[in-house]
């Protein structure tokens, strides 16, 4: 990985931030200079496009299915307390 | 269900009320179960921990303390019932390694792969490679970015100060994505 350093910030600093820019949790302006970093850098641009779909598409996974059965063992179990 | 609700539901299951329990199964033992079965990896041990989590909420329901969600506490005890399944079966320490090398590892300065998958198969993707992660990777994830628990309340299941969950969260997604980038270049039909 070749380190760039674009709007004043290094490509690892970026790498090490993308949850907590993702989560919203960073402060106005670190979140300004990842945007700056991205917008300047392709490298990071692709990496954190990448990284932020992995992360939408965990979010949006439906629930397991076969959770029938194991409903009905429940309620028996509990309910034989 | 509002913190105000969960108070009350639990209330209401502290002085016995089975309808009240019956709520309770009802909204939570899929989040629950779920939480298990990617933790655990096994459908029967999945079932055990669900139980062994109700039952266990149920007995110590007078105990919930609504600074964190109803979720938040259930997950807490599956968790904790997880791990004691998983530590009878194996121990998988994750190994230290440099936010870099997890970066590369994760496709940081490679080539974009073209992404030809329906939703579908990007899912079933996803699990496998969910599979693939160590127990404390996959747990961070699945209760922060599956479960949607706050922060702060995955930190509290994890038993973790917030700067280390968040650290954790960082890793694990890095090493999910490593995890899909080998799905992806392995995959038979050649789309990477």
């Amino acid at each position: 990985m070749e380190e760039r350093e674009v709007a004043g910030l290094r490509c690892s600093a970026v790498l090490e931030l993308l949850s907590d820019y993702l989560d919203g949790e960073l402060a106005p302006e670190a979140r300004a200079g990842v945007e700056a970093h991205v917008a300047g850098c392709n490298v990071c641009e692709r990496f954190g496009a990448r990284f932020a779909a992995a992360v939408q598409t965990l979010r949006k996974l439906p629930a397991p299915a076969g959770q029938e059965g194991a409903a009905d063992r429940l309620k028996a179990r509990l309910g034989s307390r | 269900m509002s913190r105000e609700e969960e108070q009350r539901l639990i209330a209401r299951v502290v002085a016995g009320e089975p309808a009240a329990t019956r709520e309770l199964l009802e909204s939570y033992q899929g989040a629950v179960y779920a939480f298990a079965l990617r933790l655990a990896g096994d459908a029967a041990l999945a079932e055990d921990i669900q139980q062994e989590t109700f039952l266990s909420a149920l007995r110590g329901a007078s105990s919930f303390r609504a600074e964190g969600s109803l979720k938040g506490w259930l997950l807490t005890i599956a968790r904790r019932e997880a791990l004691a399944q998983l530590r009878r079966r194996h121990d998988t320490p994750t190994e230290p390694e440099s936010l870099e090398s997890l970066g590369v590892s994760a496709g940081w300065g490679a080539g974009s792969p073209e992404d030809t998958m329906d939703e579908r198969e990007q899912q079933q993707q996803m699990e496998r490679a969910l599979g693939l992660l160590s127990p404390p990777d996959r747990e961070v994830l699945l209760l922060r970015d599956i479960e949607g628990l706050s922060g702060e309340e995955t930190a509290a299941a994890l038993g973790l100060p917030l700067a280390a969950m968040k650290s954790r969260l960082h890793r694990a997604r890095l090493r999910l994505v490593a995890a899909l980038r080998g799905d992806t270049t392995e995959d038979p039909h050649g789309r990477a």
